[in-house]
């Protein structure tokens, strides 16, 4: 190796330069002919996870590989199944803020957003094979998980009509409800065997109130081993839930309208405002400053804090499809909260969800020209080279220092 | 958290407030026997305003035939298709008279025609236990009306809850009288009336 290091090369260096569109060509060149000293990619996407690949081996087999490309959009692209029985992913898309971001699957294009400062969320509810996101020419694609089987929803509180109607919204979309319902002292309407809390069975705990409280041990040791918990109306009132609740509930306020509005029919409900809210919890809905809806982790599980107490109102007296928008929205709060096992992707699909920033983890920052190379042989040889000649000067100078004595 | 509010049907054919005293009595039986926060007083509802959909739980009751206005039959199958309950009770105890025969015939017409519910049917264990089923009234024994002693109710059912709940035991006048008379029973003949809230509000 030494001796090799120390070879004068047998040609001229060569330096090559290709752009994004002759690149997979040029690295077919690159690699069959004698290899290059040094390629430059001026970069106006991002090279595919393949093309990525290939200027990583080259790199390693000496060449001195470096790239440049300033108009790159940074796009990423994150798929989750949805714990909903209704299945479908959600799709978190990051790009530059402003620009469009078209997704599409195998089958074609499912929709168009424009991206806004940080990411945006979809929800997709039918999916097929991978997704592809499309911003200003450049692809990110990410496998879909598998969909998730959400485990049954267990509904606490005193009888009445909110947890009559919380529940007839979410067995109607499909999740399994178990319940106990406070009537009377000691008196319970029980459906399923609701106190079996436990992440095997319980996906999430809904406290519709604060007669909740009462299981409060079960539910804190259900959150703490990654159960889901929503807190709704006064049950944050009570000392043994506030623990886990994302901040207080305060002081009830009525409604701000009478009557549903079809653009926000949320607004003829009233509420407990959400306040002192914990360092760690996210705001998820508010009203006129006021909020009505955060989350928070507590333990290994997540807790959803709502306001709202009277969300059968919405129901039965919303315009349009109301009953189907109750719902949804339920089920997308259970949804937000209830524990998800782990789902694999399975090995072999393709994923390149966030292509530029592979780009510098394989190859580096950008440069103007080929300037700071990767590690490549040839350097090494040089040092090699630097060394050698070094060890002999050492070993010429001792034997002439040890004849002058 | 709201209150439960005892609401009665008010519809522009028939006598529809013949059992004024029903709502007090049962009002009186939930807090009675119940943790269930109740309003104080009953309300009275048309079955044509959407006022309708403020209360999930309307009992109708008469005497006389009954005929909906469309705008009638329209709001109560939206608010049965909501999710609302509706218990209807044959004031006449009579499976020959006006009501039995328009009330079934106004009832399928708009959601769907009663069918018989098992007496093992959850309402009946919804809070007090009935055995046998709905409980016998005392104007079934007494041989009035159609001179039946009705084993069933029926019922439309929807999502595999009850939506509208027949009767035609009389509950009207089994329950029609003050509240205060209770203490003159051996056993309150109003506890089924607990289930049927009871159910209503949790099932």
């Amino acid at each position: 190796m030494i001796v090799r290091s120390a070879a004068p090369r047998d040609r001229a260096e060569v330096h090559e330069r290709t752009d994004s569109r002759a690149l997979e060509t040029a690295l077919t060149a690159w690699t069959l002919a004698p290899e290059p000293t040094s390629v430059h990619v001026t970069a106006a996407f991002a090279p595919a996870a393949r093309e990525r690949e290939w200027l990583r081996a080259l790199a390693c087999a000496g060449v001195r590989v470096s790239w440049s490309g300033d108009s790159i959009p940074a796009t990423a692209i994150e798929v989750a199944a949805r714990t909903d029985p209704a299945g479908g992913v959600r799709a978190y898309v990051a790009a530059p803020e402003g620009s469009n971001a078209t997704l599409s699957d195998a089958v074609g294009l499912l929709d168009t957003v424009e991206s806004t400062q940080g990411a945006t969320a979809l929800s997709l509810p039918v999916t097929a094979g991978a997704l592809d996101l499309l911003v200003r020419g450049q692809h990110a694609r990410a496998a879909a998980p598998d969909s998730i089987l959400p485990r049954r929803v267990v509904v606490l509180g005193r009888a009445g009509w909110e947890g009559k109607f919380v529940m007839a919204a979410l067995e109607e979309r499909g999740w399994k409800v178990s319940s106990r319902l406070r009537v009377g002292p000691n008196v319970f309407v029980t459906q399923g065997t609701p106190l079996a809390l436990d992440t095997a069975r319980t996906g999430a705990v809904i406290a519709l109130d604060s007669s909740a409280a009462s299981h409060a041990g079960a539910i804190a040791a259900f959150e703490r081993s990654g159960g889901g918990l929503v807190l709704a109306g006064d049950a944050p009132l009570a000392a043994s839930l506030r623990a886990l609740a994302p901040g207080r509930a305060g002081p009830r306020i009525a409604a701000a309208s009478l009557s549903f509005a079809s653009a926000a029919p949320r607004r003829a409900l009233g509420f407990f405002p959400i306040v002192a809210l914990a360092s760690d919890a996210v705001p998820l809905e508010s009203r006129d400053g006021r909020v009505i809806a955060a989350a928070r982790r507590a333990g290994a599980g997540r807790v959803v804090q709502l306001g709202y107490d009277e969300t059968w109102r919405w129901r039965l007296a919303g315009v349009g499809d109301a009953p189907a928008a109750h719902r949804a929205y339920w089920s997308a709060v259970v949804s937000a909260a209830a524990y998800r096992a782990a789902t694999p992707i399975e090995p072999g699909r393709a994923s390149d969800a966030a292509p530029l920033a592979s780009l510098y983890a394989d190859l580096g920052a950008p440069s103007v020209a080929s300037a700071a190379p990767l590690q490549t042989g040839a350097g090494l040889r040089w040092w090699m080279f630097a060394l050698l000649a070094l060890l002999l000067l050492a070993e010429w100078t001792s034997r002439r220092l040890r004849g002058a004595r | 958290m709201t209150s439960f509010t005892f609401a009665t049907a008010q519809y522009e054919s028939g006598d529809w407030d013949s059992a004024p005293l029903v709502p007090p009595n049962i009002i009186d039986t939930i807090a009675r026997y119940t943790e269930i926060q109740v309003t104080p007083a009953g309300v009275i509802v048309s079955l044509a305003s959407p006022d309708l959909l403020r209360y999930p739980l309307v009992y109708l009751t008469g005497h006389l035939p009954v005929r909906f206005t469309e705008a009638e039959r329209k709001q109560l199958r939206e608010f049965l298709e909501r999710g609302g309950m509706l218990f209807v009770d044959d004031h006449n105890h009579d499976v020959d008279g006006v009501f039995h025969k328009t009330a079934t015939e106004e009832i399928t017409r708009t959601i769907g025609e009663p069918k018989l519910l098992p007496n093992t049917h959850p309402l009946y264990s919804a809070f007090f236990k009935f055995a046998d089923g709905p409980p016998t009234t005392s104007h079934e024994l007494n041989g009035w009306g159609d001179n039946l002693v009705h084993k069933n109710l029926f019922a439309v059912m929807r999502e595999g809850r009850i939506a509208v709940l027949y009767s035609s035991k009389d509950y009207s006048s089994e329950w029609g009288y003050h509240p205060e008379d209770k203490r003159f029973q051996s056993v309150d003949n109003t506890r089924f009336a607990v289930n049927i809230v009871v159910y209503a509000l949790t099932a």
